[in-house]
């Protein structure tokens, strides 16, 4: 039985989209350092309301949302997302500091399709997006 | 040079903590304001969000531990104490510290560590127990002094040899020995605890193991932020010293007296210690973030409230799992995933979604149960490798609307220098264009040169403007430093204060605001050092307990005007008097003579200072000399004015600018131009020489109602003047100028016309050449020579 090359089909081509929602700028800055490392195109969007704009103006293979943010928060605007028939099919991920259950969940009942925990590290934040963009890594 | 990672969160992470302690002093304000709970909150949050992707532990713990009592607060757990706020604006504080270490080194300076665990402990000692986030987790509540019980102490048989006779020696020494076991919340690196710290200053630790609580997950499921350890410390201290080292976590740990017999049957029994590590199996799991992942489709589909709503979320989930399966190599199992998908949407339910995730999820659990070589091996393989460095080549796709960029001064001010260096050469063209007529005979060209002097000269004006307005700054910049003062400084004298601001978004240019601030500081700790009253005093009085200071800036012609006033005792001329008679400032004569606004502003006089006592606050030998000096150099004045009883206004005027000066040329010396700032002129008149009188060996005139000395500029400056018989009509052009509150007649040769000239000081060499501000180039290419007459007088 021959190995097969874990890397060699579906390279990540820069042809996947991520909209990153975080009121943060450095972690904007570590979400797009991170993930245009790994060959991701990476918009930006600081509150709920400018991401549900962006997300609705173009399409995205995902969205990491941050939940505490000025104007809207991660849940409403994972709601909004959810509810509106153009851009339900796009996966959502969000990220908060709030590692306990009832955070988790409150995340799902949103509409998340899953969380990540502040710090995320820049490796597991590369697995997710890849598995969830059906991406490999360059 | 700190990576680029670093500066940005350098940058955002100063913003963050001044709006953190400017929304936690409108809260101190205003108890209860949502908007200013959740602006605070929110910084700290953020602030918290974006430190943790840096090592520095001590930053992060602090940041938490400020977070969790914010948190408290926000949920009505705690009220917000003028105490809690202390201890809040203290971290805020030694926050703002360590930014600028990162900033300037990378790193946190050594002693971060001891730093973070006072404050942070000082901020935990804030919460109430029943608020503390470790706390409401723990396993077994007890109360908050007292540790239960220990029984378990079989592992006392696997403490090494050498450990267990410490304990017996300190047995033997009478002292009662303990066993502790101490199980930190799993959660705790998240509250700034670090358990084996806690427990470091113990004054004697005879025996210490570390353990898990639970088998070691391998090293892929493992994760490093949550703590399963478990401590066992056997220790000859007192118990008191161990429930006050752990008083924050006394839920967590479990207390035994054990007797030198235990210790020795321990030795027998033998049981071996209960530490060692499992050693990770080198199986290759099928990757656990794939199951993590299709266990949360799973559940978003299971948390979903109606069917339409599970309906919206199945689309997806469909995308996730196909890309899912696709990139982990599992398309075999997209055959049976695509049927379940199509089932679920021909009936319009979930079901044979969340059957098949089951059915995969359990195939999963038996596949990586089953041995190592019957694995796949690009079950572990889908793991994305890393690559951290190399952006490039890749769309470069950054659009973003309304950003504001963020320059460096100097760039600003080279643009500035700029901008008046091309202002002055345009003024060349029009004796250009006088040349090109009466030298070069040619009218035509002439005019030509004069059309694109007008379109030069426009664009010029216009990007001068649009370059003073990138320098204006709101007067808010300094502001904001103020009501931190105002509390501290009540806080600490005991009076009631409230801070008035007023006209934070007038403008200024930044070198004017820049010059602002510690003025204005010495001013409002002045005002509430001197000026305000003590509260029982304030009652006598029959004033309202809480005094008033109000900081007003507005906008009046081409100044900038900021006043600020009291409702405390105003200043008493009497005693200024007296004072300044005791310091040797005037003598009985001239104090007797002296009206009482006069007297007030003796307190411009350096080294005068009216408070009896000098406080720890104002009365550091800077006086209100220091601020007019400070203020008088950006070319502006200061003035106060003050009612017995009713309090005292002290009033700054500045220019908007100090980039531009407006001057009135004149004559002197026979053709020599000279430059004198326009702030400094009262009026043009006319003498005739007739009416120039002498009282002793000076001359004056009079203007109107007063007496006005005159001074010749040519012997001002000590210029031979060439002979000169006036201008023909027998009079003396004089400008008559204020210096220093008095008017002045400056004999003059001639008036010419008033300018805007970008003033250079004097440098090199000349710098300590005193009488003059500085020169302006002229457009003519001479050099102006601009008086600064309060040196000259």
């Amino acid at each position: 039985m021959s190995r097969v090359e874990p890397f060699a089909r579906n390279p990540n081509d820069g042809s996947k989209r991520v909209l990153v929602v975080d009121d943060g700028t450095t972690m904007r800055l570590f979400y797009r350092s991170v993930l245009e490392a790994a060959g991701f195109v990476v918009e930006e969007a600081a509150n709920g309301v400018e991401g549900y704009e962006k997300a609705l103006a173009q399409p995205f293979d995902l969205m990491i949302i941050d939940i505490n943010m000025p104007k809207m928060d991660g849940y409403s605007m994972l709601r909004a997302i959810r509810a509106d028939a153009a851009v339900r099919a796009t996966p959502a991920v969000t990220i908060s500091t709030e590692a306990g259950d009832k955070d988790v969940i409150k995340a799902f009942e949103a509409g998340a399709n899953f969380y990540m925990v502040k710090p995320v590290a820049t490796r597991e934040l590369t697995e997710i997006a890849c598995l969830i963009t059906g991406a490999r890594p360059q | 040079m700190n990576s680029p990672l670093l500066d940005r969160f350098v940058g955002e992470a100063r913003d963050l903590v001044q709006g953190a302690a400017a929304a936690l002093l409108a809260l101190e304000r205003q108890p209860g304001d949502e908007a200013s709970i959740n602006a605070v909150f929110r910084s700290v949050h953020t602030l918290k969000g974006s430190v943790g992707l840096f090592d520095f532990p001590a930053f992060t713990k602090l940041v938490h531990a400020g977070e969790d009592l914010l948190s408290a607060v926000r949920a009505g757990q705690v009220t917000l104490t003028p105490e809690r706020v202390d201890r809040l604006l203290e971290a805020f504080d030694q926050v703002g510290r360590w930014i600028d270490e990162i900033d300037a080194g990378g790193a946190l300076l050594d002693g971060a560590v001891g730093i973070s665990r006072d404050l942070t402990m000082a901020l935990r000692a804030m919460l109430p127990a029943q608020a503390d986030p470790a706390g409401a987790r723990a396993a077994n509540p007890t109360a908050d002094t007292a540790a239960a019980t220990l029984t378990a102490l079989d592992w006392l048989g696997g403490l090494p040899e050498a450990d267990r006779l410490a304990a017996l020696a300190a047995a033997s020494n009478g002292r009662e020995i303990l066993a502790v076991e101490y199980v930190p919340a799993t959660d705790c690196f998240f509250s700034g605890e670090d358990p084996l710290t806690l427990f470091r200053p113990l004054s004697s630790l005879c025996a210490l193991v570390i353990d898990s609580t639970a088998a070691w997950p391998q090293s892929d499921a493992l994760d490093p932020y949550q703590c399963i350890l478990r401590f066992r410390i056997v220790t000859a201290a007192p118990r008191s010293e161990i429930e006050s080292l752990f008083r924050y976590v006394i839920e967590q740990i479990k207390i035994a007296v054990i007797t030198p017999n235990q210790l020795r049957a321990a030795v027998t029994a033998g049981s071996p210690g209960a530490g060692a590590l499992p050693i990770a199996s080198p199986v290759a799991a099928p990757s656990a973030m794939v199951i993590r992942i299709i266990e949360g489709q799973r559940t978003l589909l299971a948390t979903a409230r109606t069917a339409t709503d599970r309906m919206d979320r199945l689309a997806s989930v469909a995308r996730i799992v196909s890309n899912l399966l696709t990139v982990a190599d599992r398309e075999a199992d997209l055959t049976s995933w695509s049927d379940a998908m199509a089932l679920a949407r021909r009936d319009e339910t979930g079901h044979p979604v969340v059957a098949w995730f089951d059915r995969w999820l359990e195939s999963q659990a038996t596949t990586a149960s089953q041995t190592p070589a019957e694995t796949p091996p690009s079950q572990g393989g889908p793991r994305p490798r890393i690559e951290t460095a190399d952006p490039e080549g890749r769309p470069d796709n950054r659009v973003s609307a309304n950003r504001i960029l963020k320059v460096d001064q100097a760039k600003v001010d080279s643009l500035m220098n700029l901008i008046g260096e091309l202002v002055v050469s345009k003024n060349s063209l029009p004796f250009l264009a006088k040349r090109a007529d009466e030298v070069h005979g040619s009218r035509e060209m002439s005019r030509e040169i004069k059309d694109v002097y007008a379109v030069i000269d426009r664009l010029a004006q216009e990007m001068q403007g649009a370059i003073m307005a990138i320098r204006m700054l709101p007067v808010s910049e300094v502001f904001e430093r103020f009501p931190r003062l105002v509390r501290d400084v009540s806080r600490k004298l005991g009076k009631h204060i409230a801070l008035v601001i007023e006209g934070e978004d007038t403008a200024a240019d930044k070198n004017i605001i820049e010059v602002l601030g510690d003025p204005l500081l010495h001013i409002i700790r002045n005002a509430i050092d001197h000026g305000i009253e003590k509260p029982e005093d304030r009652a006598a009085t029959g004033k309202a307990p809480e005094a008033t200071v109000r900081v007003k800036a507005f906008q009046d012609g081409d100044q900038v005007v900021i006043d600020v006033s009291d409702d405390g005792r105003g200043i008493d001329p009497e005693k200024i008097k007296a004072s300044a008679l005791a310091k040797g400032i005037i003598d009985a004569d001239r104090a007797a003579r002296l009206s009482d606004q006069e007297a007030v502003n003796l307190v411009f006089y350096p080294g005068f200072s009216t408070a009896e006592t000098v406080s720890d606050l104002s009365g550091r030998g800077v006086g209100m000399d220091v601020v007019v000096t400070t203020i008088e150099r950006a070319g502006g004045t200061v003035a106060v004015t003050s009612r017995r009883g009713q309090g005292t206004t002290v009033r700054l005027s500045l220019p908007l600018s100090m980039a531009v000066t407006r001057v009135m040329t004149v004559e002197a010396g026979g053709g020599m131009l000279f430059g004198i700032p326009m702030d400094h002129i009262a009026e043009t008149v006319r003498v005739r020489r007739d009416a120039v009188q002498r009282i002793k060996t000076s001359e004056v005139f009079v203007l109107r109602d007063s007496v006005v000395p005159l001074v010749r500029l040519d012997n001002l400056l000590g210029i031979d003047a060439p002979i000169w018989f006036g201008n023909g009509d027998d009079e003396e052009a004089v400008l008559v100028v204020h210096v220093g509150g008095n008017l002045i007649g400056l004999v003059v040769d001639h008036f010419r016309e008033g300018m805007d000239i970008i003033l250079k000081p004097l440098n090199g060499i000349l710098a300590g050449v005193r009488g003059y501000i500085g020169t302006a180039l002229l457009g003519d290419g001479r050099v102006l020579l601009v008086l600064n007459l309060k040196e000259l007088f």
